[in-house]
């Protein structure tokens, strides 16, 4: 082989090895990768392309039953920094400095952020339309300053507001930063309220900005669903003022809860846990909280388990058991805080539950209006001795007498003629065995003595008047409304109506009756001995004049020593319904551990009862009825008497049924207290100021607790005041124990003073 | 004079002989051209330079050829760069702007170079290899950042010293080979020169460290001495070697540069953990694009893999950008049009009057198919990723340069042979 071919031979191998094999392999990898795999490749190449920006539904709006709004959702502003664009230090500190004075941030950190390289650092949240303009002013401002891209975005964003602060706040329930529900109906509607998303699909470049090339889908957000409450805002409004003020009053030291229940739609009308928190700020805990987590000390970590008794912790170990203990406080504050007590506590319902018991006998006919129960003061099972509240005994009685007496021997008698099988049944029954299911999150279950309902003589004996066994408050205002409604165990609901965002009704919420619990026949006659028992038995402080009341008084023992002063615990409450013919409306009120010194229900929770029923009744507009005595107290309002003549003034006073006072030297009636419009009991004085100088005249409220009906009319027009009178005013052995305006305060003549009137001599 | 005139009439009649007799001519010419260097007589020829003759015995296929893939290498480079231009830079044609003044200047010097008597290499071929291990010594004395070594700076250019590195070994192996072309197939004068000599640049570029130069140094030194006529069972030993040198580097860690991107290595689309998955972006973002590319391509432009996806879509994964615009048919006609540039380089070499026409030619043009094919196998993720530029696309002022400078040398390869033949 010649030397030169040899070279030329070998080329032409190179050649075909460069060419044929080497581009070969290149154009068939090029070709697999392109058109077997290509699609599985764009696709992955699209999916990182495409940057898939969520747009937020705007969250329902939250109604009471009337319309009014308790949370709505407003438009927010996100505020965005894309500090790669930015191209100078100068510019830099400028957009920091103006961005923290508007958004009120510290300067330095808003430079740190700005130096960043990124084109998306949050800088603020929530941002409302009056820093929202001016953010856009200095967008502006930016823009013609300097000519660099833009390096402040506002995003749409949502804030919920509840007007209504902290009004139903464990009913309604809060949300969190991403808008989701967290607790309440918020949570448990979170689905409906929430809305589906919307979708800006862009095609974006890896640092997320939009690439130059026309691709674009917007998939529009559908906001969410609003719900109408069955809550009533006005209802709700009157429980808490009452609640607050008995918690106030009875230095209640667990909280206390009031439920008003439609008996027979099981619509909520109000639900409330009081003290509650504000939704709009739902992680801030209360100063006294704050305090104690504040306080938590060394001997705090021994105490509670942190530290055994003989460890001794360095320093550093004693600092961080003492953040781990005060973080570990601050949520069990805040879930205390934000907890449900109506439908999250369980309790011993106590004497309340007698209605249920008395309601199971009269349904299986084991006791008869002629069975007679005898109570000595103290009842005798085996070696158990179990007392009466009242400890000389009540007595011979016959069923209606052992509830208004609140007999306890009584209703062990009662409870064992029904025996525990039927007792049992009859619990399931009335639903305590289960959840009501309320449409609420954290509902709890009951604590029966056994799971499958077995129980010893000892056992029933104490289930009959309520201890010993433990049920929510909402088990035991659904099992009153069905004693209330003829027999019908009804579902209970917060949620009326889910709406459509253009307001048409999605889904109407009807009452779910659950099934009948008791006959027409023995619900009526419970009615009638409930009634009675508001009328002049134990349950007579719960009594509202000119009103068909029913209730039942419950004092139940408390299991621990929630304050840990070592004395007994006790829930004060007070069960009924009204009107008592045809009940409309259930009320429940709750005292957790009153620590004034009376704990009894019909000292605690009556009262407070019957404040709540004397507003809302008149304003569900149920008719009065008074009886003759009540007439007597029965308030009038007054009317527009101002800008007429003295003579005239004087005689329309007259005509409405008051007794007139003239101020001054005028012909005229200049002004008057109390107020057009004011309800004062019929015979109340009405002063008529008939020149300016009179106007100034003040008199000074005297004290008007502890004192009858007569004593304080007496006081009242002594010195120169009108009185509006709640309670229990019918019993002779009623004495006043509250008055809504303090002793010592200088009033104008005629102003008028709410006493609050309740039977001393009931304990139970 | 008399020496130009002895070249001359050699050069006439051993034409003569070539036309009437080739097997003689090529046996007699190999004998004549060992005379000369043994002679040490310097070889002259001019071609006068005037506009009227510039393309004067220049290959015209090949001048179109490389101006085609150029113009369209640039196009692309421009359409790959500008999004990360715009973003990175705020100039979107800050790449176009300097590759094109790099190509300009390039043609002038490809132009200039194929004027200049390509013999006159054969006398600096040693010297050029001795420059180019001082580049690679001095580049490993100035200080990195990145503890890799591989510039030389000048002022705000640079060159890379493989670069110098790969011409050198092509130049001084075409000398060597058209030197002893008989002597090749013996050991002394045909593997152990070559294996010195690629085994020195291989060991500096070691230190830099540049394992894809010295992957293409290995292939351009196999092609060289295979060409040349070595043995071809030389070839075997050297592969032999050569993995069991990888083995012992891998051994002690050496290879920890290269390490990284051999870990990732055909595993782009998996996710193995977050370290792999960084670390494969690039070649990742390649496959996207390259498989988004499909048939027909998204269009000259329309790369989506460009908007920063794909980083430094400029340099090495050119390419990748290309199949995505153009799809598989736009790259597959580019692929011929290498192909065609690889060719014709081929044929120009062979008509080339001296084995070191010949060699040089062949040399240079295999190092043109080569990174072609070493650059796609690397961005297709089948040979793992270490930086291997595509010749006329990637961006590199330097670079352009030389390759432009070398695309030179073979129009004065094809400029003698036509001339000589008219």
């Amino acid at each position: 082989m010649g030397a030169n071919q040899r070279l030329r031979q070998r080329t032409v191998w190179l050649l075909i090895i460069v060419l044929v094999v080497g581009f070969g392999a290149v154009i068939s990898r090029l070709a697999y990768l392109q058109l077997v795999a290509g699609e599985d490749l764009q696709q992955k190449a699209v999916e990182q392309q495409l940057s898939d920006t969520t747009i937020r539904a705007k969250r329902g709006t939250i109604y009471d039953r009337n319309g009014q709004i308790l949370a709505q959702s407003a438009s927010v502003w996100q505020v965005v920094l894309s500090p790669a664009n930015f191209k100078t230090d100068e510019q830099r500190e400028f957009v920091a400095t103006e961005l923290a004075e508007i958004l009120k941030l510290d300067k330095a950190e808003v430079l740190e952020q700005t130096k960043q390289d990124s084109y998306y650092v949050v800088v603020k949240r929530k941002v409302e339309s009056e820093e929202q303009k001016k953010i856009l002013e200095l967008m502006n401002q930016i823009e013609e300053k300097y000519e660099i891209a833009s390096v402040i975005a506002l995003l749409d964003d949502y804030k919920r507001y509840y007007p209504y602060g902290e009004l139903a706040a464990s009913v309604i329930g809060f949300t969190g930063s991403d808008d989701q529900g967290l607790s309440g109906v918020e949570n448990e509607y979170d689905e409906y309220l929430t809305g589906t998303p919307g979708r800006l699909i862009t095609a974006t470049n890896a640092n997320g900005t939009a690439m130059p090339f026309d691709y674009s889908q917007n998939v529009e957000a559908v906001d969410g669903n609003s719900l109408v409450l069955t809550l009533d805002e006005t209802i709700q409004s009157i429980v808490e003022r009452h609640m607050k003020q008995g918690i106030e009053d009875y230095d209640v030291y667990n909280r206390g809860v009031g439920i008003a229940m439609d008996v027979n739609t099981g619509e909520i009308l109000a639900m409330a846990t009081v003290d509650g928190y504000d939704p709009n700020d739902p992680f801030t805990i209360n100063k006294d909280d704050r305090k104690k987590i504040k306080e938590i000390d060394k001997e705090y970590l021994y105490e509670n388990g942190y530290l055994k008794e003989n460890e001794n912790p360095t320093n550093k170990e004693l600092e961080e058991l003492l953040a781990t203990a005060r973080s570990e406080a601050e949520s069990a504050a805040l879930s205390k805080m934000w907890r449900n007590k109506a439908i999250s506590d369980t309790y011993y319902p106590g004497s309340v539950f007698k209605m249920v018991s008395l309601s199971m006998a009269l349904e299986e006919g084991t006791v008869t209006a002629d069975t007679a129960f005898t109570c000595s003061g103290v009842f005798e099972l085996y070696d158990k001795k179990i007392g009466c509240h009242l400890s000389s005994g009540h007595g011979t009685q016959n069923y209606t007498q052992a509830l208004c007496n609140s007999c306890n021997p009584a209703f062990i008698q009662i409870g064992q003629s029904v025996g525990e099988e039927k007792f049992w049944e009859y619990y399931q029954s009335f639903g305590f065995s289960e959840k009501t299911g309320i449409d609420l999150p954290g509902e709890s279950d009951d604590i029966f003595f056994t799971e499958d309902g077995s129980m010893g003589p000892v056992d029933l004996a104490v289930a009959s008047f309520g201890q010993n066994f433990s049920i929510t408050p909402i088990q035991m205002i659904t099992a009153a409304s069905a004693i209330a409604n003829g027999g019908d165990l009804v579902q209970p609901h917060v949620v009326k109506q889910i709406l459509g965002t253009d307001g048409s009704v999605v889904q109407n919420i009807s009452t779910d009756t659950k099934r009948q619990v008791i006959s027409e026949e023995v619900a009526k006659e419970m009615r009638n001995i409930l009634e009675q028992n508001a009328i002049g038995g134990t349950g007579k402080n719960g009594y509202v004049a000119g009103y068909r009341i029913a209730g039942k008084t419950g004092t139940s023992e408390k299991l621990s020593d929630s304050n840990g002063d070592n004395v007994q615990d006790y829930i004060a409450s007070y069960c009924g319904f009204a009107p008592a013919d045809n009940p409309e409306i259930a009320l429940l009120v709750f005292f957790d551990t009153p620590l004034s010194g009376n704990y009894y229900g019909s000292a605690v929770a009556a009262p407070v009862f019957a404040n709540i029923m004397g507003e809302v009744l008149p304003y569900l507009e149920v008719d009065a009825q008074y009886t003759e005595e009540e007439a007597a107290n029965v308030d009038t309002t007054t009317g527009t008497y101002t800008g007429l003549s003295v003579s005239e003034a004087s005689k329309l006073v007259n005509a409405d049924g008051f007794e007139v006072t003239i101020k001054g030297e005028g012909t005229k009636v200049v002004s008057q207290v109390p107020a057009a419009g004011s309800n004062i009991p019929t015979g109340g004085t009405v002063v008529l100021y008939t020149d300016e100088n009179s106007v100034t005249e003040k008199v000074t409220v005297p004290n008007l607790v502890g004192y009858s009906l007569y004593d304080v009319n007496y006081l009242a027009s002594y010195y120169g005041i009108n009185i509006s009178i709640t309670g229990a005013v019918n019993s002779s052995d009623s004495l006043s124990t509250a008055q809504s305006i303090a002793e010592g305060t200088q009033v104008s003549a005629g102003t008028v003073v709410t006493v609050t009137f309740s039977s001393s001599s009931v304990n139970d | 004079m008399s020496q130009l005139s002895h070249y001359a009439t050699h050069r006439e009649s051993q034409h003569h002989r070539y036309i009437s007799d080739r097997r003689r001519t090529t046996e007699a010419s190999a004998r004549t051209e060992r005379n000369r260097y043994a002679n040490k007589r310097p070889v002259k020829r001019k071609i006068h330079f005037s506009l009227l003759n510039i393309g004067k015995g220049l290959d015209v296929p090949f001048c179109m050829l490389i101006v085609l893939l150029l113009a369209i290498g640039i196009t692309m480079m421009f359409s790959a760069s500008y999004p990360i231009a715009f973003y990175e830079i705020g100039d979107s044609y800050y790449y176009l702007k300097r590759q094109l003044i790099f190509a300009i200047v390039g043609i002038a010097i490809m132009l200039a170079v194929s004027y200049f008597d390509y013999h006159h290499f054969h006398r600096f071929s040693a010297l050029i290899l001795g420059v180019s291990y001082f580049a690679l010594v001095v580049v490993l004395l100035i200080p990195s950042q990145t503890g890799i070594h591989r510039w030389i700076g000048i002022g705000d250019y640079g060159i890379q010293a493989s670069e110098i590195s790969k011409f050198a070994i092509i130049l001084f192996l075409a000398h060597w080979g058209s030197k002893y072309y008989d002597r090749m197939d013996t050991v002394k004068y045909g593997v152990l020169p070559g294996a010195a000599v690629f085994a020195s640049t291989a060991f500096l570029l070691l230190l830099e460290p540049h394992y894809s130069c010295i992957v293409i140094v290995a292939l351009l030194t196999v092609v060289m001495l295979f060409v040349s006529g070595i043995e071809i069972k030389w070839i075997g030993v050297a592969a032999v070697i050569l993995a069991i040198a990888v083995l012992i580097l891998w051994a002690t860690g050496l290879l920890s540069y290269a390490m990284d991107r051999m870990d990732g290595w055909g595993k782009a689309l998996e996710y193995v953990d977050e370290t792999q998955w960084q670390q494969t972006w690039q070649t990742r973002n390649s496959l996207y694009a390259i498989g988004s590319g499909g048939m027909f391509g998204l269009g000259l432009g329309q790369s989506r893999q460009k908007y920063l996806y794909l980083p430094e879509p400029q340099n090495d994964f050119v390419f990748a950008i290309v199949c995505e615009e153009l799809g598989l048919i736009g790259a597959v006609a580019i692929l011929l049009v290498f192909a065609l540039l690889v060719w014709r380089g081929i044929v120009i070499s062979l008509r080339a009057k001296d084995r070191f026409g010949k060699l040089l030619g062949i040399g240079l043009t295999s190092q043109i198919g080569i990174q072609v094919i070493l650059n796609i196998l690397v961005i297709t993720d089948w040979l793992p990723n270490t930086g291997i530029s595509l010749p006329f696309f990637s961006y590199g002022g330097s670079s352009l340069l030389m390759l432009l400078f070398q695309m030179g040398i073979v129009l004065s390869i094809s400029r003698s042979a036509n001339i000589e033949k008219i």
